[in-house]
């Protein structure tokens, strides 16, 4: 029996959506903003669409037998199953350079790069060619990025702008960044980064961060740092300096360790300097399984420990953990997808160090300084998110608490449409009583 | 009689090659009934980066425009355009070319000179209305057909004259290989005459 795919219309999806949007007593303009961002959003997407144009082109060594496609090393290792078998049935066929243009563009698509470029050769047998696949990149480049940017209805817009140089194998990274989004605290400013993503053999690399940022606080933090004398207080400015080495210890599994110096200017009780000073190391496992057909599965899982300690001249003395797993499941449009995570501090850490929950990326739908304004120092959180084609609809839920307080695990459920990096979302927060409905829109969040 | 001195000689070295350059880059234009066309043996173009792509094995389009204007730098007042798709085979080591145009002519087994003087032997722009005794320059402007700008280039019956016109309008892209060519001022009467004297001759 062929199962197929319910089609799902969009228009009465979006309509729905701001039915519901209209029964949770948004103010006016909320609800204007909310569908302007929606259309806005769409037509973005359409914008994007490019008609993708007929092989009218003739090629006169159409004529010609492929007898080998050779891929670079970049390519070899990263591409799915399915774009290799795509690939190797071109062998033996006459050459085809709109199905090779088609195989680029799905190169790039997969590995994220920005061009893929093909060369055809005479092969070794008369009448015959080689096709030559690589990753276009010159060996000196200037790239401009966009690592984040969200605008979340309650935390307002969160971005970052990036830089970077790549000089052979060290890249030069400069930044700008506001981001209210990831921790209590919004932190504005700069960063920059040196990376030599090969010393002495691709399996290690070695990275050098420095930050430097100002602090803006909520109201409802400073209230509840008033109430709660056990978590160190707010500071103005915070600058860190962090080199790291990773190592590949085996083709999915990566070790990195390094140090990680944090010194800040506290306002209370008195102005002064601190520093966290933690020695930092991070275990992860990234793998791809594909299966036989469409099938393509990722897990991806990490342990990161960061230990501050006397011993590195630390004014703190802690132990942070942080336990993180993604699997995700994709046939045809359909796309599943389960992320868990899972964080514990021993010890008395700064307030950048803290969980939270109710941001743009877990417990969606509900505010951070509702839930836990400090953060917390336990934290699970579990995510499932459904996707066909561009809709994507979840279901998060979690729990955030300190020692000596009780557990409350609370749930939240979303939609949003997301075409590429770029989303927009709608989460509510499930709960007794009025539910406002927090607006996400971005790319990379 | 002027002396001809030592400095006149280290002039004239000096100075040749600068105006042999000058005559080389021009267009030779000539009547064929009530077109114009022009011929460049000097003029190159499967050269550097299109060359390099073809030797890989991609095919690379050529857009051209061959136009008039009765200024040095004014606007045209006609003008044809066109599309030539260029091949490189590999085995046997030689260009063929396909013209997008009205006539959707194609050609193989050529050199890279003879490829050249195919692609600009199929430009024509017609003369219709051009007064016999009013100056006018012929432009030849060519480009490598950048991947941005061919959206809307090719319809179902052939090029679009229009997108290509607009193309043109607009500055080539930095990377674009692009050429351009002016010969002028001269008069429809005095091409008429040399075209006379060619048959006659």
């Amino acid at each position: 029996m062929n199962i197929r795919p319910r089609p799902i219309a969009l228009k009465s999806l979006t309509a729905k959506v701001i039915l519901l949007w209209h029964g949770c007593c948004i103010s006016h303009a909320m609800k204007y903003s909310l569908i302007s961002l929606l259309v806005s959003g769409i037509s973005l997407w359409g914008g994007n669409q490019q008609p993708l144009l007929e092989p009218t082109e003739f090629n006169v060594n159409s004529k010609y037998t492929v007898e080998s496609i050779e891929l670079s090393r970049e390519i070899e290792t990263r591409i799915s199953h399915g774009l290799r078998q795509d690939i190797e049935r071109l062998i033996g066929e006459k050459l085809n350079p709109a199905a090779l243009n088609d195989l680029s563009r799905r190169i790039r698509s997969e590995l994220h790069v920005r061009d893929v470029t093909q060369k055809v050769l005479r092969g070794n047998v008369p009448d015959h060619v080689k096709v030559v696949l690589d990753v276009a990149g010159r060996k000196n480049e200037w790239d401009l990025s966009v690592p984040k940017i969200v605008y979340h209805s309650t935390q307002g817009l969160s971005g970052a702008v990036e830089g970077t140089a790549i000089l052979g194998s060290n890249r030069i990274t400069a930044g700008l960044v506001s981001d209210g989004d990831d921790l209590a605290e919004r932190y504005t400013g700069i960063r920059a980064r040196y990376e030599n993503r090969r010393v002495g053999s691709d399996r290690v690399r070695f990275r050098f961060n420095f930050a430097s940022y100002h602090e803006q606080w909520n109201s409802s933090t400073l209230s509840a740092l008033g109430k709660d004398a056990s978590v160190p207080g707010i500071y103005r400015t915070r600058q860190d300096f962090s080199p790291e080495a990773t190592i590949l210890l085996a083709k999915p599994l990566t070790l990195s360790f390094g140090a990680d110096f944090q010194s800040f200017d506290t306002q209370f009780p008195a102005s002064r300097t601190q520093s966290a000073n933690a020695a930092i190391t991070t275990l992860r496992y990234e793998r791809r399984i594909e299966g036989w057909g469409a099938d393509q599965q990722e897990l991806e899982a990490s342990y990161s420990l960061r230990a501050a300690t006397k011993a590195l001249n630390s004014d703190f003395a802690y132990t942070r953990h942080r336990w993180q797993a993604r699997y995700s499941i994709t046939r045809g449009k359909h796309t599943v997808s389960d992320e868990a995570l899972a964080g514990l501090i021993i010890g008395q850490a700064p307030l950048f160090e803290r969980f939270t929950l109710g941001n743009s990326t877990l417990l969606r739908g509900w505010n951070k300084y509702d839930l836990d304004p400090l953060g917390g120092s336990r934290v699970v959180h579990n995510s499932v998110d459904y996707r066909y084609s561009m809709v994507d609809v979840f279901y998060d839920t979690g729990a955030i608490w300190d020692p000596g307080q009780d557990a409350v695990v609370r749930h939240s459920v979303g939609v949003g449409i997301r075409k590429g990096s770029f989303m927009v979302a709608m989460a509510f927060p499930i709960k007794g009583g009025r539910a406002s409905p927090i607006l996400m829109v971005g790319m990379n969040y | 009689m002027q002396q001809v001195t030592r400095r006149w000689w280290l002039m004239a070295s000096f100075g040749a090659p600068f105006t042999l350059g000058l005559s080389a880059s021009a267009l030779r234009v000539r009547l064929d009934g009530d077109d114009l066309r022009v011929a460049a043996p000097q003029f190159r173009f499967l050269t550097g980066m299109p060359l390099e792509k073809l030797k890989d094995g991609a095919t690379v389009v050529f857009l051209t425009q061959l136009s008039i204007s009765t200024e040095v730098n004014g606007p045209a007042i006609k003008r044809a355009v066109d599309r030539f798709v260029v091949s490189y085979d590999l085995w046997e080591e030689k260009f063929s070319v396909m013209e997008n145009g009205a006539d959707r002519a194609r050609v193989s087994h050529l050199s890279s000179t003879a490829a050249e003087a195919w692609c600009l032997d199929h430009l024509a722009v017609g003369i219709g209305g051009l007064a016999p005794d009013k100056p006018f320059w012929v432009r030849l402007e060519l480009r490598a057909e950048d991947a941005r700008d061919q959206a809307g280039v090719l319809d179902g019956t052939g090029i679009n004259l229009t997108r290509l016109i607009e193309i043109f309008s607009n500055p080539a892209r930095a990377q674009q290989m692009r050429s351009e060519q002016v010969a002028g001022p001269m008069r429809l009467s005095d091409l008429k005459k040399e075209s006379r004297s060619a048959r006659s001759g």
